[in-house]
């Protein structure tokens, strides 16, 4: 999803007039703003929202200049849509937006036209959603900039599902953190805080992880930083830092890179792991092994 | 003379005169070029115009023709920001007592802050303004059409309704 993000190509979102269509609308000069009510829609170049509620907020510090009722120039159907402008929507009620091929969902939606951003909200029960083709990216409130693809998630749930190039049925792989930033210009996506890294039965956990991606949107590289620690089956690693080779699918441990496996402990300059056969490769291998533990295992004196 | 006569006589002659009478719906005052003020607590809330304005006692009933008018809001009031409010239209028929009317023909509706509306009938029922036809208004950030209108003459609700489209202005004009 991150990848497929990362490639959305969207301008800024650019001022003028927004067209929208509704049911109702009502006009509230003294809060100096207007309602939209009943399948609201609005549409601005290629951004495309809808919803059953609609608020659009006028900027404070701007004022028309009075115009006295007598002496008009223009007729209505000439007016120009000016002299004050919207600083804020807010539409409410099974939000849908779309932008390009990129589309998302939440209950609450407010774009702030100044900041160029939308941010989507949700219930526990039905986060904010961003979807591009069949990749998704939920989380609990998600900030998609308007003036660049970057995409800013607090509470991210990600399911990488065509990042990883695998012959055969893929792994999905599923990235759980507290925050996520998507910086399209850098092809980059930077997890913090409590990053999760699930695929089959392997689970990374570090404080904060950065995927990498190519022109394509593929995943090259996941970097792990900050400490490290992999569980798969019964074998456990650590290390200070580590990187996901997404082509080989191979993950490497280094910075006092420790394995630990059914009472084995191995450390060595790095610790190369392959998630799919479980193989690893210890570098300059230290530590204590512990045969009578793997005895009945194939193989095995 | 002899025309009273034949008709006392009952001869079938055809009266050669229309005879003059005033019909039922006649005003009890018909007024040219009008122009009046509404005052209130020495000061002028409203003002307004007409070619017109036609009035019947009974039912206390008024009719206008190109009639216009100012409103100026109290302040502090919903309407206050929207500035003086003036309206024109090319019929006005109104009951005082029953506070209902109707303005018909090219109605509009300008406010000092920059506000248009038009529409070419609009219903005054007590403190509601209703209109069921087409109506297009204009302002400071926005354009809109809808099919009616619905509005309070306080101010506290101004909606245009059954279906509406526009645009909203998302940033000033340099």
């Amino acid at each position: 999803m991150t990848g497929a993000v990362l490639l959305l190509a969207a301008a800024a979102l650019p001022s003028g007039p927004l067209d929208f269509k509704a049911r109702d609308m009502r006009i509230e000069p003294q809060e100096r703003r207007v309602v939209l009510d009943g399948d609201v829609h609005l549409s601005r170049d290629d951004l495309n929202v809808t919803g059953e509620h609609a608020v659009a907020e006028y900027a404070k510090e701007q004022h028309a200049p009075p115009r006295g009722p007598r002496g008009r120039k223009k007729e209505a159907s000439d007016a120009i849509v000016g002299g004050q402008s919207v600083e804020r929507f807010t539409v409410i009620g099974n939000v849908h937006v779309q932008r390009g091929s990129r589309t998302a969902d939440g209950e609450h939606g407010v774009v702030d036209v100044k900041g160029q951003t939308l941010v989507l909200t949700g219930t526990a029960q039905t986060p904010p959603i961003v979807r591009d083709g069949s990749e998704t990216l939920s989380g609990e409130r998600i900030l998609l900039r308007l003036d660049s693809e970057d995409v800013d998630v607090v509470r991210p749930k990600v399911v990488l599902r065509r990042s990883l190039a695998e012959e055969g049925q893929p792994v999905p792989v599923k990235v759980e953190a507290d925050h996520l930033l998507l910086l399209q210009a850098r092809r980059l996506a930077r997890f913090t805080d409590d990053v999760i890294v699930r695929r089959g039965d392997a689970v990374v956990r570090s404080p904060r992880m950065e995927a990498r991606y190519d022109g394509e949107g593929q995943l090259t590289k996941l970097e792990l930083r900050g400490g490290v620690d992999v569980r798969q089956g019964e074998r456990r690693a650590t290390g200070q830092n580590a990187d996901y080779d997404a082509k080989a699918r191979t993950l490497v441990l280094v910075g006092d890179p420790k394995l630990y496996d059914q009472g084995d402990v191995l450390t060595g300059d790095r610790i190369d792991l392959a998630l799919d056969s479980k193989e690893v490769h210890v570098e300059r291998a230290r530590g204590r092994l512990r045969p009578e533990a793997h005895k009945g295992e194939r193989g095995a004196p | 003379m002899a025309l009273a006569l034949a008709a006392a006589c009952g001869n079938a002659v055809s009266p050669q005169i229309s005879p003059i009478f005033t019909p039922a719906d006649a005003p009890d005052l018909s007024l040219q070029g009008v122009a009046l003020a509404r005052l209130s607590e020495g000061r002028i809330v409203a003002r307004g115009t007409a070619d017109r304005l036609d009035y019947q006692r009974a039912g206390a009933r008024l009719q206008a023709s190109r009639g216009g008018g100012v409103i100026q809001p109290e302040p502090g009031s919903r309407l206050a920001a929207l500035g003086s409010v003036r309206f024109v239209a090319d019929r006005v028929d109104g009951e005082i007592a029953n506070r209902k009317g109707v303005a018909s023909g090219a109605v509009r509706v300008d406010a000092e802050r920059g506000d248009v509306a038009r529409t070419e009938r609009v219903y005054y029922d007590g403190d509601f303004l209703r209109s069921d036809t087409r109506v297009a208004a204009a302002g400071p950030g926005y354009r809109v059409e809808g099919s009616g209108l619905l509005a309070r003459t306080d101010g506290s609700v101004i909606q245009l309704t059954d279906g509406v489209k526009g645009q909203l202005q998302m940033e000033s004009r340099p």
